[in-house]
């Protein structure tokens, strides 16, 4: 009788550390990184948004925007040399990018009355948002850093000063479709699943 | 070994010179295809990734390169300038100057700049991802699917890393030959099923290429080269061979079983019994065991009766031919004998006019006189009697009655062999007479003796014939239509009668008016 008690502990003992083992394994699981997000779709969504801001610019009367030089990141793609450039820094170049716009766009937002215009801006930061989610998804975010007007050398030259809302916006629509979407379907991530 | 290097130099340079060439031509059709377009001078395009050309169509003219010249700049840089060079289109005829820019920077504003003498001429800021021409896709396939009215298509989109995914595709096919083409737009995919075509047929297929507009935008190529492909036949649908099949087998059993139940009536119809003659003549096979002298004797009268009466249905009825006979002609004495005749008829023929029944007349006795008299005297019965006894309807036999109602009896009559003449005068039925009645009605009367008779019409079968008289013209007409014709049994008498006019020929409805002093009629039979 002493024996088949041992036995029964033995055995309960056995299986929950068997079940604690299984639940571990699983919480363990879900630390791993997202899915990765490699459907460009999302981003041709974000495009035609950003081009809508800059259809709703041109017919915007009044309340829309001031005179104010933004920073904003540059938009130019050399394809020879842009090839040549490794993933990461292309990754870091278009993280620093889409910071600087997000800050002015939220800049622009606050001297904007006009509410069609004011909506559509909110669109965009939100989307800037999630562009940076789905960076995230993809191994590609690098570590925030706020990017001020008076930094280093590097930064200047990814950067580029534009004056009105307007030259603002047409920044953000060519930023989303070069850079971010060459970044996006170059992604090693994305290049594994396709492969 | 000097030979060879310069062999090898030479090959190089062509090879070169061929891919120039052929560049050159891409690039002179894809200038004389935009120049169409309507977009702002100067017009540019930019190839893939590099080769941004900008363009315009000048007046063809000397010291082209001197007047124009050519600047750009991108956004926050210095202009520059760029060599203009000239090109001649062969197939318009008409001379570009373009500039092949260096440098191509997309997702940028680009300004270009054209000044002709120091003026500036045109000026545009566009960004270069937006003007994208490409070249048509290559390897273009079309292979039939095996299912009817299916085409595979396949092709390889232009070799540009990053773009792929921004390129739609036109296809377009037509029935080789025609010029109603459709037109079939798709993303994302570099094949296509073409459905709903025409089975059997062979039909040609293009296929061009452009940026989606979103990331990048452009202009559409120009299509590829046409690719054939026939699509597969007809094939037949298995469930309605099927069905065609189920439905001819209960179709055939169906006909079947009509067949077995109505075998017999079909086997009558189809392969009818010989007919014999027993049941004509009871008894003969029977009882007397073939032997028809004593049949015949046991059943004499109405025997005749009846077969005769079966011979009636199946002969035609009888024609005569009738022919009217001079008066002046005529030997006096059956002339006198007729003229009495001919009063008493003249009255009676006013009132019946030969209408529909006849009636015995009562001068059937005299007519009996003068058939004998016919016999003794062939020739002169000929002209005279041979009228008198057209004239009426006389039946010598005592026994006739009306022809409506007794035909039997009448052809009774004419097959007695013993009553010749009776023969000439019983009628086949009352139709002979309505028919020739009508007939009469319309022949001109000539002089009153001008007995046209022709009413009756009778005719006999060959071997009845009473051939005694040898001037009789007769026509026999068979109800069938065939006519028979039968010359008079003397030829002489025919030549004698023959100025009389006398007919034997065939047998139609002619009046013969003043030619022949009398007229002939052939009645038909109305049968």
């Amino acid at each position: 009788m002493y024996h088949k008690t041992l036995i029964y502990v033995f055995l309960v003992c056995s299986g929950l550390v068997s079940v604690l083992i299984v639940f571990v394994w699983l919480g363990g699981n879900q630390v791993s990184p997202l899915r990765p997000i490699c459907d460009l779709r999302v981003l041709d969504h974000f495009v035609q948004e950003a081009r809508d801001s800059e259809v709703i610019m041109r017919g915007c009367r009044g309340g829309c925007g001031v005179m104010k030089s933004y920073f904003v990141p540059l938009t130019r793609v050399d394809f020879a040399v842009w090839e040549h450039i490794d993933v990461q820094s292309q990754a870091v170049e278009v993280q620093t990018g889409l910071s600087l716009l997000v800050q002015a766009l939220s800049t622009a937002k606050i001297t904007v009355s006009n509410s069609p215009l004011a909506s559509t801006l909110d669109n965009n930061i939100s989307n800037i948002h999630s562009l940076g989610q789905i960076l995230h998804s993809l191994d590609l975010q690098q570590a925030r850093s706020t990017v001020l007007p008076d930094d280093s050398a590097p930064a200047s030259s990814q950067m580029q000063e534009v004056s009105s809302l307007p030259e603002l916006l047409q920044v953000q629509s060519s930023f989303l479709r070069g850079k971010v979407r060459l970044l996006l379907s170059a992604a090693p991530a994305c290049q594994r699943q396709n492969s | 070994m000097r030979k060879m290097r310069s062999d090898r130099l030479q090959f190089v340079f062509m090879l070169c010179l061929a891919f120039v060439t052929a560049g050159g031509k891409s690039f002179e059709r894809k200038v004389a295809q935009l120049l169409q377009d309507k977009t702002e001078d100067p017009k540019c395009f930019v190839e893939g990734k590099k080769d941004l050309t900008c363009f315009w169509e000048v007046e063809k003219e000397r010291n082209l390169h001197d007047r124009y010249t050519f600047m750009y700049s991108y956004e926050n840089e210095k202009k520059m300038a760029c060599v203009v060079s000239s090109l001649s289109l062969r197939a318009s005829n008409k001379t570009v100057l373009f500039c092949k820019l260096p440098q191509e920077l997309f997702f940028t504003p680009l300004n270009v700049q054209v000044f002709r003498d120091g003026q500036i001429l045109y000026n545009r800021i566009f960004n270069v991802e937006n003007v994208l021409l490409l070249d048509p896709p290559s390897n273009l396939t079309v292979m039939s699917s095996g299912k009817e009215g299916q085409l595979n298509v396949s092709w390889l989109p232009p070799p540009l890393k990053h773009m792929d995914d921004s390129m739609i595709y036109e296809v377009r096919y037509a029935v080789e030959g025609s010029h109603m083409g459709k037109v079939e737009k798709i993303k994302a995919s570099t094949t296509l099923v073409l459905r709903g075509l025409q089975s059997d047929t062979r039909y040609e297929v293009w296929v061009r290429v452009k940026l989606d507009g979103v990331a990048y935008d452009g202009y559409w190529s120009s299509w590829t080269d046409p690719v054939f492909a026939v699509t597969a036949p007809t094939d037949m649908d298995p469930l309605i061979v099927l069905l065609v099949l189920f439905i001819g087998l209960i179709l055939c059993l169906l006909s079947l079983t009509v067949i077995l139940s109505h075998h017999k009536f079909l086997l009558k119809k189809l392969w009818p019994d010989i007919p014999t003659p027993e049941h004509k003549f009871p008894g003969l096979f029977t009882v007397y065991k073939g032997d028809f002298k004593e049949w015949m004797s046991q059943n004499n009268g109405s025997m005749w009766g009846r077969s005769v009466h079966v011979y009636t249905e199946e002969l035609p009825s009888p024609v005569e031919v009738l022919s009217e006979v001079s008066l002046t002609n005529y030997s006096t004495s059956p002339r006198e004998g007729r003229k009495p005749a001919e009063k008493e008829e003249g009255s009676e023929r006013a009132d019946s006019g030969l209408m529909g029944g006849w009636r015995e007349p009562p001068h059937a006795q005299w007519l009996m006189e003068q058939l004998r008299a016919l016999q003794e005297n062939p020739e002169s019965f000929s002209q005279s009697t041979l009228l008198q006894s057209h004239d009426t309807y006389v039946a010598l036999n005592q026994n006739s009655q009306r022809v409506q109602g007794d035909t039997e009896q009448k052809v009774d009559d004419v097959f007695e062999e013993t009553l010749p003449l009776q023969t000439l005068f019983t009628t086949a039925g009352t139709s002979s007479l309505s028919a020739s009645h009508s007939d009469l009605g319309s022949l001109p009367q000539s002089s009153g003796s001008g007995r046209l008779s022709s009413q009756s019409s009778f005719e006999y079968p060959n071997h009845t014939w009473p051939p005694k008289g040898p001037g009789y013209a007769y026509m026999a007409v068979a109800d069938s239509g065939v006519s028979m014709d039968y010359s008079p049994m003397s030829s002489s008498s025919i030549a004698e009668l023959g100025k009389l006019g006398i007919y034997t020929n065939e047998y139609k409805n002619e009046i013969f008016g003043h030619k022949w002093p009398f007229s002939c009629q052939h009645i038909e039979s109305g049968y």
